[in-house]
């Protein structure tokens, strides 16, 4: 996309000052007409709908993919998140875990982030593993997250809250397959 | 239909289009409130057949009135009312809304519509 | 209307009609050229006033944990920030702009409600004003520019911030509302005789549509803020999950206005580029209808984007998908426009100055900007940069670069236009430099910024995370940004003091408005000419010479009348001779009166309130009741004009225009609640209704029987006027006022009887709401016809003075489809669907 976009800009940037240097012409009016039509059809029409053929010929297969639809084999993480005016509870509704500011994933696995707001409108956002979605409150919205590899990732509101919205992250774990069995186990017996 | 010139036809087009996008997105979302089909049916939903019933209708409609005023256009402009002028700017603004029709209608037959 | 210092002199006649009085007096003008620089003025000043929190702003984040700013006063700033900007400087300001010029492009004298011109501009000022006040008491609103709700409702805004913006913006809207109307009719019925809509300047096309889409955008926001300060103030829960609302409800509202807004900001500029362009390129620009198609389109295409702010929401994908489409579709008409400016400079012998210059930095950055939203529309990539700083960055791009850059390129460009001196190069250039080269250092990484994860609306951020040195490049940049402002300011304010002077048309442009004198009369020309071409001054270059030797039509004005030419919409023949109202002070007294209502509002003095009603109601009328033939406006003469005659003679003038335009806009308002209504019955999480109506569907029936007898017998009144009979007129009129006056006390009757729970259930608040606008319909309805009642009798009204009753009826017409249509969708369908979810 930004290639396309600097590519584009080069190129209208590039005419447009050309065109104002140049010397300017002396056609009669048919033929002028021809020509500037077809400036008008080539940039104006068939550019603009070309790129965004190709645009979308690419994006909305990768959006669709990005849903949380059932996972082809095995099953998806259920996790409810609640945001708060300014801090995220999360609860494993399977396993009756509950954390405050953190939640904790295997890699490789689809999970379902189930995210409503108690109060306000907030936003959950794990940038380096999913887009954004809005935690609102009378709704609940589903985000499917999931990390390619174990590590640490960092969360933050992405929906202006009020006073603390600039201090309300959190942080994503995500552990390797027998890590997370671990977790869980310890997690469960401590609640 | 009033004569190809009238400037009402400058701003119909684009209205019928408008009136269109509002009905579908309406047939989608009250559709999904109340009868919400299958996920596993995938785009082959009474929701989506209804939205690309509705598009083809408007689409058909919005060509025909398009054809109807660019040949409605005298050939050159006779007297003050710029008769040329309103016709063929009015067949190419009802092109656009058919244009603008399909392209925004053309999702509907590859998505599901509640997810 | 005769004066006894009777002159031969058509422009000294002219002067004395048109004066405008110096001094306290300046108050009461109501000139376009005046009240268009006024606009202009006060909307540099909110610019300034937006610039400085912005460098508050960059201030605060040029290094990670400050704390110069506390959260809560950032907030403040930010939301104020946008605001100030959007509302209170680039609405007005183009506002201005077109304003000042329109009546002088399209050949006419002035606009066609002069005293409404004025009344927008106190609402602006009075409620530009009163917001502003909310800074320095330190409760001003703090919840984003756009309000989102619950964050901006009563329970987590309990101060008064959040009303200063609602009540305020929407006594602020009363002006775009005015500008909108106003333009529309005036470029419509007003054009030089001849003017056909094929010879329109294309700056005529983008005001027209610019005007229509503020007559159907502004309405959504207007609806969204009166349910909201309901909310507020009154507990009724349109937007709270408990009581049955859903505060997604106030996101669809607010962005159903907040996306044509930013083309209602774009499309006038794109208009400045339109105008400049052909002028600079000397040819006429390439495919005049191309860009009319393009303005046309992107103003209708844009009411089809909203939902594109509201990707993150939970929408299902195949409804995001029509809007994503529908956003990049948008892009077209503007390339459209694009390669026409391109067509026109390569075919032209281009001049490189100042102007021009400023034209080239609109180009680049709002094509940036332009592409950058292309990018935006992309679903699965909104879902990651949203809510982010690439999203700030895209905004600035495309707000600075299409209406800023533009706007002073621009005002350079009219600025001998207003002065009678020309601009000049040597402070001018270095000032666009540094607005240019700081305005991309401050926004142009900024995308990467975003890009990174830094959300938007954060007062501060921490140390490390990989934003440190780009926020710090780009509170540099601004600083830069602000020195080039400076430099533009400086530059304005000494040409008028140095500037050498400026011949006629120093630019040799082929519009009308360099016609006039510089600066020009408020009567702007002596004659006013016939004009079948879109480039006048190129095709008639003595043109302005046989203009100002009065030559052409209405060039006397012995009768002490106010005139320009009253056009057909399409041809541009002459149909009548419009009769202007002369200076007022009706506009300011009213604006008061609202200003009162206004702050009242806020302090929650609700008996005040209703006095500021009254007192707006009485000055209201009371300018209506100057119109016609009153002895103020134009009252019957024996050498009245008769070919054309003067339009209040005859069954079509402005008045009736402006009426259905003003209907149009309720209209929308009325479309908007009956969608909030739908909303709520099938997506609100908590809806419920209960299964009779508390609303009596009899007395309503009732009611509404009363009201069909009222307005048939009107349209059945008018009619038989129209066609030369008013016998029984006054009487007749007197009846439907008695019988106007028993439904509206049915419908009281209904209203007040129901047992409506409005502070527990959406659903009853709702109905509330509608009870009230069906009220307010009635009465307002019925006082007019009152009065033209009394007017028959004082001989204004009658069959050779048909058309104020003509221009009533519409009113009449519409308060009856609301009636009916409110019936059926608020009573009879939730009797068939079983309202209850």
């Amino acid at each position: 996309m930004f290639l396309v976009a600097v590519i584009v800009m080069i190129g209208v940037f590039g005419l447009w000052i050309h065109a104002m240097n140049r010397a300017g012409d002396d056609e009669d009016d048919a033929r002028a007409e021809r020509l500037q039509n077809r400036w008008i059809i080539g940039g104006g029409l068939v550019l603009p709908l070309t790129s965004m053929a190709a645009l979308l010929a690419f994006g909305i297969p990768a959006g669709h993919s990005m849903l949380p639809l059932p996972p082809e084999d095995g099953v998806a993480l259920d996790i409810e998140v609640t945001a708060h005016q300014w801090h995220w509870d999360v609860y494993y509704p399977e396993q009756g875990i509950r954390l405050h500011n953190e939640l904790h994933i295997p890699a490789n696995t689809p999970v379902d982030i189930y995210v409503t707001s108690s109060d306000v409108i907030h936003s959950f956002w794990v940038p380096r593993l999913a887009g954004k979605i809005d935690a609102i409150p009378g709704h609940t919205s589903v985000l499917r997250l999931e990390a390619d590899e174990p590590g640490d990732y960092r969360g933050q509101c992405a929906e202006f809250c009020g006073r603390g919205h600039a201090h309300m992250q959190f942080r994503v774990s995500a552990h390797s397959k027998t890590d997370f069995e671990t977790w869980q186990r310890e997690a469960s017996r401590n609640d | 239909m009033m004569r190809g010139d009238h400037p009402i036809h400058l701003v119909t087009g684009l209205t019928l289009w408008f009136a269109w996008f509002l009905a579908i997105y309406a047939t989608l979302s009250v559709g999904c409130a109340v009868a919400p089909p299958p996920v596993a049916t995938g785009a082959l939903t009474w929701i989506n057949a209804a939205i690309v019933l509705m598009t083809v209708a408007m689409v058909l409609l919005l060509g025909t009135l398009a054809l109807r005023c660019w040949r409605g256009a005298p050939q050159a402009e006779e007297g003050p009312r710029p008769s040329r002028f309103l016709a063929r700017v009015s067949a190419a603004a009802y092109l656009v809304a058919a244009i603008a029709a399909l392209v925004v209608g053309l999702p509907t037959m590859a998505l599901p519509p509640c997810t | 209307m005769t004066d006894s210092t009777r002159t031969d002199n058509p422009a000294e006649r002219l002067g004395q009609v048109w004066r405008n009085p110096p001094g306290l007096g300046a108050l009461s003008v109501v000139s376009h050229s005046s009240l268009g620089l006024r606009f202009m003025v006060t909307g540099a000043f909110f610019f300034l006033v937006g610039g400085l929190l912005a460098m508050l702003i960059r201030t605060q984040l040029a290094l990670p944990a400050q704390t110069i700013l506390s959260a809560e006063v950032y907030n403040q700033f930010f939301t104020m920030h946008g605001t100030v900007m959007m509302f209170l400087f680039a609405i007005p300001t183009l506002e201005g702009m077109a304003i000042y010029l329109i009546p002088k492009m399209i050949g006419a004298r002035d606009l066609v409600f002069p005293r409404i011109t004025s009344l927008g501009y106190y609402c602006y000022l009075f409620g530009g004003l009163i917001i502003l006040s909310s800074l320095f008491l330190g409760i001003a609103p703090d919840s984003g520019w756009f309000m989102y709700t619950p964050l901006s409702s009563q329970q987590f805004s309990p101060g008064p911030g959040s009303d200063f913006w609602l009540v305020g913006i929407t006594f602020v809207e009363i002006s775009a509302m005015a500008a909108g109307i106003e333009l529309t009719v005036s470029i419509l019925r007003a054009r030089a005789p001849g003017m056909s809509l094929r010879h329109m300047p294309l700056f005529a096309w983008y005001i027209l549509a610019t005007a229509l889409m503020i007559v159907f955008g502004f309405p959504p926001l207007i609806l969204a803020s009166i349910l909201l300060e309901l909310e507020r103030a009154a507990g009724m829960p349109f937007f709270d999950v408990a009581g049955g609302g859903d505060p997604i409800l106030w996101q669809h509202l607010f962005w159903l206005f907040g996306h044509p807004e930013v083309y209602i900001i774009f499309l006038p500029a794109a208009g400045i580029v339109s105008t400049l362009i052909p002028v600079f390129a000397r040819r006429p620009l390439v495919g005049y209808r191309w860009v009319v198609l393009s303005i046309i389109t992107t103003g209708f295409i844009s009411f089809g984007l909203w939902v594109h702010h509201m990707f993150t929401v939970g929408i299902p994908q195949l409804a995001q998908a029509f809007f994503s489409m529908a956003s990049m579709v948008v892009a077209v008409p503007t390339a459209i426009q694009t390669f026409a400016w391109l067509a026109t400079l390569w075919t032209g012998r281009v001049t490189w100055n100042l102007p021009m210059l400023w034209i080239l930095g609109f180009l680049i950055v709002f094509v940036a900007g332009g592409l950058t939203g292309v990018m935006l529309a992309l679903v699965p990539f909104n879902w990651q940069v949203h809510d982010t700083h690439f999203v700030v960055a895209h905004l600035h791009y495309v707000l600075v670069g299409g209406m800023f850059f533009p706007l002073i390129a621009g005002l350079y460009y009219w600025l001998p236009h207003l002065s009678g001196r020309m601009p000049s190069e040597r402070l001018g250039k270095p000032g666009f430099w540094l607005t240019f080269i700081g305005f991309n250092a401050t926004f142009l990484l900024m995308h990467l910024t975003g890009l990174l994860g830094m959300p938007r609306r954060v007062y501060t951020y921490e140390a490390g995370v990989g934003w440190d040195w780009l926020n710090l490049l780009s509170s540099v940049g601004s600083f830069i940004m602000a020195a080039g402002i400076a430099l533009i300011i400086l530059d304005v304010a000494l040409h008028f003091r140095f500037g050498r002077k400026a011949p006629r048309n120093p630019w040799q442009a082929d519009t009308l408005e360099w016609a006039t004198d510089t600066p020009a009369a408020p009567y702007n020309f002596i004659s006013l000419p016939d004009v079948q071409t879109r480039h006048p001054l190129w095709d008639h270059p003595d043109l302005p010479e046989s203009m100002a030797a009065g030559k052409h039509g209405l060039a006397q004005a012995n009768h002490g009348r106010r005139e320009t030419y009253g056009s057909d919409a399409i041809t541009g023949r002459i149909r009548d001779v419009i009769h202007l109202p002369g200076n007022s002070w009706l506009p300011l007294f009213a604006s008061l009166c609202l200003a009162v209502v206004c702050i009242s509002l806020l302090v929650r003095l609700y008996p005040v309130a209703l006095l500021g009603v009254l007192g707006a109601a009485v000055f209201l009328l009371r300018w209506g009741w100057e119109n016609g033939a009153h002895p103020k406006a134009a009252p019957v003469c024996a050498d009245e004009p008769s070919q054309p005659p003067l339009h209040s003679r005859t069954c079509d003038g402005p008045g009736r225009w402006g009426m259905v335009v003003t209907l149009l806009a309720n209209g929308t308002l009325y479309l908007c609640l009956l969608f909030g209504w739908f909303y709520l019955w099938t997506a609100s999480p908590h809806w419920s209704a209960p299964q009779v109506s508390p609303v009596s569907l009899t007395v309503m029936v009732l009611a509404g029987l009363l009201l069909t007898g009222v307005v048939a017998t009107y349209y059945r009144i008018v009619h038989r006027l129209t066609a030369g009979d008013d016998a029984g007129l006054g009487p007749r009129l007197w009846g439907l006022t008695a019988l106007g006056a028993a439904h509206w006390v049915v419908l009281l009757y209904a209203t007040l009887s129901a047992p409506l729970a409005v502070t527990e259930q959406s659903h009853d608040a709702m109905l509330l709401v509608m009870l009230m606008y069906l009220l307010f319909h009635g009465l307002v309805a019925t006082i007019l016809t009152a009065l033209q009642a009394w007017r028959v009798r004082l001989g204004w009204v009658n069959r050779a003075l048909p058309y104020e009753p003509v221009v009533l009826r519409p009113f009449w017409g519409y308060t009856l489809g609301i009636y009916w249509l409110s019936v059926v969708v608020f009573l009879l369908v939730p009797l068939t669907w079983g309202g209850a979810a």
